[in-house]
């Protein structure tokens, strides 16, 4: 080979030295030695920068491990930097590389990858830029804003109750809890509280009366609107409970022949309830009516929910009447000594729309526009005993209960009353007259659940 | 799962949206993304999808919640027509197939939102027209669209929604005012709302004119 070189150049310029041609062969492979190998590099690159590279997203505070395939024919050696300070680390594979850790800044990091071919050690190193992007932790951003001074209808950002009811002869009674707090989307942004509660306990006839709002958060005055609610239909039943013999006589009445479906008795009472809390919640309507006519704005500036419930122990058991309109619960619970055999009964119909948020108001006119649309929301019952009555804004129900169908799940309301119990960090005693409830409560109230930062209330009757 | 908040983006890349314009409205698009990264509720709840259209439709990004999102390329051809109304076509197409309406078993999502970008008229007049009465059959919480340059017209999209606003300019400053007024909205999507009530835009930047 070597002898057919050396023939073809002396052929072209006769007797040459040596040394000369053994320059130009060096010169000469060389040269086509390194175009060889800057294709090699070309074919690399190429196949390198075609690679698909994913890398998902991380978030702050959040353990993250993925692997992402880097196999490259003809690439064995390379690294990845730029995640110095970010909390990951990168531990090369063979075929690929693994980032691992909990990332403790967020950003989008651009990772450098390095590479050079196999071929030859002497080419330069190649980069590859892939961007990682590592979310916020979504805890960490939300701001406690303090509402601003001096705005319409100021309202304490929480608010707790506790109605101790003392043991009579011996036989200790039924308290009730609330506590209501305001949600971190409203925080965030120095918003008021929109919900609010009201509770009454009649110390001469013992009856109960419980009232949770929500007012709509997209509505000005709304929290003007939830309070008025709650001390209308309330007030009312106060004062018609104060003389209500007729009432508690049809009760009697009703129990006897409760179990003939279609009785005289279930009609007396059905319309007793009617102008009890019916009438309330009518009040209720009228009175935030007139307020905005007062202020000159329409109602719906101050759209909310109502939830009201009466309730009193008679010798043969508890009655219990409810009304109803908007999204939320009211839920009768009982369970055994062991917390065994739940049983639940939603007392109404949550107003729910196809999509989220959608629900009606008690500021809405359809609720009153005739006796039959007010009557499917009130519900009464008579029940031998019960553990809990929970009437709670949809800032708690929908957190915990997601669905209509959860919503009439005995057992998921079996883990509900468990979990305020059972809390970890906030757990809530529900022993007799333990007046430290209310607190606990307010501090249960906290509990994270990713997307629900709406206000949340709930009162219990147990 | 959390509720979410379905956002759709429809974004005009017919050959007059070459060079700056499509430059200005990736920038927009990262910043509106950066803003929201920074906003809890929008973490926890918004979606984002986009659907580019010229003379091909194509979603280029599935409905996806912004903690996964990667904005992906978008790429303009060097010219061709304006398919608004196949655009249209694939939004309510993707809307059934990934809008979770709330039922007894399922959590709903929030009523999306959608906003159209478009620097021309539509192409497909005959599809667009007829579309239209389609895309309002699906339940928006608002519909924006956006005319964006000297030449964009508004007559059509004043068909397709009430809330038409126009840009005078196609460079980055408008866009990026523009996405700014775009996440303020998003950022108040997901509120509680009545059955009926429409929700109130917010006041837009001096570079976005309301078109009556």
């Amino acid at each position: 080979m070597m002898e057919k070189i050396i023939e073809i150049i002396k052929k072209i310029s006769g007797e040459v030295p040596q040394n000369l041609i053994e320059n130009f062969l060096s010169d000469t492979v060389s040269k086509f030695w390194k175009q060889y190998v800057m294709d090699i590099e070309t074919v690399i690159k190429n196949r390198v920068e075609s690679l698909k590279i994913t890398i998902p997203n991380a978030m702050v505070n959040k353990e993250y491990k993925i692997e992402i395939p880097f196999d490259i024919e003809g690439v064995s050696e390379y690294s990845v930097e730029g995640l110095d300070d970010t909390g990951l680390a990168v531990e090369k594979q063979e075929k690929s590389f693994i980032i691992s850790g909990t990332p403790t800044k967020s950003g989008t990091f651009s990772l450098s990858i390095k590479y050079r071919h196999d071929v030859s050690k002497l080419g330069e190193y190649l980069e590859r830029k892939v961007d990682l992007i590592v979310n916020p932790d979504p805890r960490t951003l939300w701001k406690d804003l303090p509402v601003p001074d001096g705005i319409e209808y100021p309202k304490k950002n929480q608010q707790a109750e506790y109605v101790k009811v003392t043991a009579l002869d011996g036989t200790p009674r039924k308290d009730i809890v609330a506590a209501s707090k305001r949600g971190r989307s409203h925080a965030n942004e120095g918003k008021p509280r929109d919900d609010d509660f009201r509770l009454y306990h009649n110390d001469e006839n013992d009856w109960y009366v419980i009232a949770v709002a929500d007012g709509a958060g997209s509505a000005k005055y709304s929290r003007e609107g939830s309070r008025i609610a709650c001390e209308t239909a309330v007030n009312h039943c106060v004062n018609e409970l104060k003389n209500c013999e007729k009432f508690e006589e049809n009760i009697t009445q009703y129990n006897l022949f409760k179990d003939e479906s279609e009785s005289e008795a279930r009609k007396y009472v059905g319309d007793d309830i009617y102008k009890l809390i019916g009438v309330a919640a009518f009040k209720a309507h009228k009175a935030i009516d007139n307020e905005a006519e007062k202020k000159g704005v329409a109602s719906k500036l101050y759209a909310t929910t109502l939830l009201l419930a009466i309730a009193k122990k008679f010798d043969f058991g508890w009655f219990v009447a409810t009304f109803w309109v908007g999204d939320g619960a009211i839920c009768l619970y009982t369970e055994d000594k062991n917390g065994e055999n739940p049983q639940s009964v939603l007392l109404g119909v949550p107003d729910e729309g196809e999509y989220a948020g959608q629900t009606r108001f008690l500021t809405m006119p359809e609720i009153f526009k005739d006796s039959t649309s007010l009557y499917k929301r009130l519900r009464f019952r008579i029940v031998n005993d019960f553990t809990a009555l929970f009437l709670m804004t949809d800032g708690v129900s929908d957190p915990w209960f997601e669905t209509d169908s959860n919503l009439n799940n005995s057992e998921k309301w079996q883990a509900f009353y468990k979990e305020i119990q059972d809390n970890k960090d906030h757990p809530v005693n529900l022993e007799d007259d333990n007046e430290n409830a209310k607190d606990e409560l307010l501090g249960w109230l906290d509990f994270w659940s990713p997307g629900n930062h709406d206000d949340r209330t709930i009162a219990i009757l147990y | 799962m959390t509720r979410r908040l379905p956002v759709y983006i429809l974004i005009d890349t017919s050959g007059s949206m070459k060079g700056e314009p499509i430059e200005a409205v990736k920038v927009g698009l990262a910043d509106m993304v950066a803003t929201l990264r920074q906003d809890p509720y929008a973490l926890d709840t918004v979606c984002i999808s986009i659907i580019t259209f010229n003379n091909e439709v194509k979603q280029i990004l599935p409905l996806t919640p912004l903690a996964d999102l990667q904005l992906p390329e978008i790429n303009t051809p060097e010219s061709g027509p304006t398919n608004t109304g196949a655009a249209l076509k694939m939004l309510c197409e993707m809307y059934d197939k990934e809008v979770i309406r709330g039922s007894k078993e399922k959590k709903g999502d929030w009523m999306p939102l959608l906003f159209v970008l478009t620097d021309g008229k539509p192409s497909d007049i005959m599809d667009y027209k007829n579309i239209i009465p389609v895309v309002k059959s699906h339940a928006f919480t608002n519909i924006v669209a956006c005319a964006a340059g000297p030449k964009a017209k508004t007559e059509h999209l004043k068909q397709l929604t009430d809330n038409v606003v126009s840009l005078d300019t196609m460079d980055s400053q408008t866009f990026r005012k523009f996405f700014e007024w775009v996440s303020m909205q998003v950022q108040t999507g997901g509120k509680s709302v009545g059955t009926t009530d429409e929700v109130a835009l917010p006041e837009p930047p001096a570079e976005v004119n309301i078109v009556i």
